[in-house]
């Protein structure tokens, strides 16, 4: 008897020491959308991040195991504007999740609701490389855009989960107020650099430069997803010596050693930032991506 | 009393409920035309061993066309253009809303091994390994049909899809014979894929495939299949770096008396490296016994031979964007009847290939 009685203690010790099971299996194309999902479901999501951020959202490889891990999510969130639309259509297929797949209420594409920035007007062309021809698709580095992301996720998991909707609303509405607490303080500690330019590895970083009054100078590759020349090297360290420029910022998922060629011809210096959560260490979430990328721009600015 | 009807209107426009989200999204296109793209392949050859002029030729051009139907299906066209004519490769509808299971219902390439299932443009060599001419098909076994594949509950990918299809005699673009006209003859196909992550930026699949019908002489054919696919891509540099280490057996034979008889049968095993965002090399060795190919004919009458193929071949190629590619190879293959004809095949390439619209996401 006491024996069973210890198993049974035992059992139950396990049985509560469990994860409870969350209500909604969240899956995601890029990091910083995970990172918003976790703020916005709280212990009522597990979310995973198909992309991670140290990688190339344009070129994640569509393997099967990214389609065998969403295969029971219940909930999909596409950064959208076709980033993410050179492996998402064979990866969410692939899944037969019919829960997930596009047109379906667990489908979400993350940039409604966004102001997009540099739509393409008039002729789209690959000449001018691989355009992305609905709009620059890197909105995820306006702090204010996460916010709206935010309260887009609070309304899908509502509509999916409604006995947990209040949390879902008060959890987008604090996150909402942290992330402007924290804008307020970033601005601050750049506002001394406003209208300071900087060079960057692939056009990425229009939002965040319009957010805190940066100008973007020039990219390191000379369209997008083409890879840059000697020749492009050196005219655009040219250009950055005549106009002050100093500042090249690249992300890990690009070539550091063009961004240093360009950086060192001109005499100024190279620095890699996460432009996507868990792109270097430090950037564990959106709120310390945003601290990482503040710190650095700040380090780069004073040190010149 | 016009009061009293603006109030009435007010409160009609209030209760009016809010429209709802639209759930028209593609991921394929946000407009209301399909998404449509289109492939161009040309081919500079100069086979000193082979009866043919050297020279460019034009080798093919396909039109893709994908968008969803309805919100139970999407419709897949490939249309191929050739020198020899017009040819509705594979148009397919597939489904989109039955758990861990999509069917595939049209003109299909079926689901067997590995090389079977690539476009044209999308070989990572010119020209075909010699065995898949001899078993399944140079471009894969294509017949209408269906195809059931099930994403297995296993806590690692494995897929198992059953295909059933139309039955045709062989001919010079399907080696298979199921030409029966018996109404037994339904030839059908099984295929198991397994994919593990070994590490983040190295896969490794394994695969099996079986096809099988009636043959015109009355016996069962079949066609069976293993490979096996190493990958790296490391994910810091996915499109800058990586390796490809890929290998295939596969075998036709049929069933005479009821016992198998192997006919075709052999291997390839290549190698390729991915040296920055825009070189590729490759490198694939190949073996093919009792097997057809262009320079092993009888120099009396012309006819094909069958026998021993051996093949070796290297390529590089300059990918300047994910749009286009130019890629050089050489081969030098010996074919051997084992009666004294064993020639000697050469062969310098040059491809140039081209894609315009919709650019299809990357196969993995």
């Amino acid at each position: 008897m006491k024996s069973f009685l210890r198993w049974m203690l035992a059992l139950a010790i396990i049985l509560a020491a469990a994860p409870a099971f969350a209500d909604l299996r969240v899956a995601t194309s890029l990091t910083d959308l995970a990172s918003v999902a976790e703020s916005v479901g709280g212990r009522h999501v597990t979310v995973m991040s198909l992309c991670k951020g140290y990688e190339d959202p344009h070129f994640v490889p569509a393997k099967p195991s990214l389609m065998k891990a969403i295969q029971n999510a219940d909930v999909f969130v596409s950064v959208g504007l076709e980033l993410d639309g050179g492996w998402l259509p064979l990866v969410l297929p692939g899944s037969r999740n019919p829960k997930i797949q596009p047109g379906t209420p667990g489908f979400v594409d993350a940039s409604e609701g966004i102001d997009v920035l540099e739509k393409p007007t008039g002729t789209v062309s690959r000449a001018e490389g691989d355009v992305h021809p609905l709009g620059n698709p890197h909105y995820y580095l306006d702090p204010k855009n996460l916010e709206i992301v935010a309260a887009h996720l609070a309304a899908v998991f509502s509509a999916l989960d409604p006995a947990n909707a209040a949390d879902y609303s008060a959890n987008a509405r604090a996150f909402g107020d942290r992330m402007e607490g924290a804008l307020a303080k970033w601005q601050a500690e750049l506002a001394p650099y406003k209208g300071a330019s900087v060079v960057t590895f692939h056009r990425n970083f229009i939002y965040f430069a319009n957010r805190f009054g940066l100008k973007l100078f020039g990219n390191v590759e000379p369209k997008p997803g083409i890879p840059p020349t000697p020749r492009h090297i050196a005219e655009l360290a040219q250009a950055m010596r005549q106009a002050g420029v100093r500042v090249v910022l690249y992300q890990p998922y690009y070539d550091a050693d063009a961004s240093r060629d360009v950086a060192g011809k001109a005499g100024g210096v190279a620095v890699e930032i996460p432009t996507e959560v868990g792109g270097t260490p430090d950037a564990k979430d959106v709120l310390s991506k945003f601290d990482s990328i503040v710190s650095s721009l700040v380090k780069a600015f004073s040190n010149k | 009393m016009k009061l009293r009807v603006l109030a009435c209107i007010c409160a009609a426009l209030a209760c009016t409920p809010a429209p709802s989200r639209a759930q028209t999204k593609s991921i394929y296109s946000n407009l209301a035309n399909p998404a449509i793209g289109f492939n161009a392949l040309f081919l500079d050859q100069a086979a000193r061993d082979l009866n043919e002029p050297y020279g460019p030729q034009f080798q093919e051009s396909e039109i893709s066309l994908l968008s969803v139907v309805d919100p139970y299906w999407n419709l897949w066209a490939n249309i191929v253009f050739a020198p020899d004519g017009v040819d509705p490769e594979e148009v397919y509808a597939t489904t989109t809303r039955i758990p861990a299971i999509q069917l595939k219902i049209g003109k299909l390439r079926a689901t067997f091994g590995k090389h079977g299932l690539l476009h044209t443009h999308a070989f990572p060599f010119i020209q075909a390994p010699v065995i898949m001419a001899n078993t399944i098909g140079e471009e894969g076994f294509k017949a209408a049909g269906m195809e059931a594949a099930w994403l297995t509950p296993s806590p690692w990918y494995c897929e198992l899809t059953g295909g059933i299809y139309q039955g045709a005699g062989a001919d010079a673009e399907h080696p298979l014979d199921f030409g029966s006209s018996e109404h037994d003859n339904v030839p059908f196909l099984g295929h198991l894929k397994n994919e593990v992550d070994l590490t983040d930026n190295t896969t490794m699949e394994l695969g099996a495939s079986a096809l099988s019908g009636k043959g015109t002489d009355g016996h069962t054919h079949a066609a069976y299949g293993a490979d096996l696919t190493l990958r790296n891509v490391p994910l810091r540099r996915s499109n800058q770096r990586g390796w490809i280490l890929q290998g295939e057996y596969i075998e036709k034979g049929s069933y005479p008396g009821g016992t198998y008889s192997r006919e075709q049968h052999g291997w390839y095993a290549s190698y390729q490296y991915r040296w920055s965002q825009i070189c590729w090399t490759g490198l694939r060795a190949e073996e093919a016994f009792d097997s057809f190919t262009d320079v092993l004919t009888d120099p009396s009458t012309g006819d094909p031979v069958p026998g021993r193929i051996r093949r070796v071949s290297a390529n590089v190629a300059w990918t300047p964007s994910e749009f286009s590619f130019v890629r050089l190879e050489y081969s030098v293959a010996r074919a051997d009847d084992g009666k004294g004809i064993a020639p000697l095949d050469r062969r310098l390439m040059v491809q140039l290939c081209y894609t315009i619209g919709y650019h299809p996401a990357h196969a993995y």
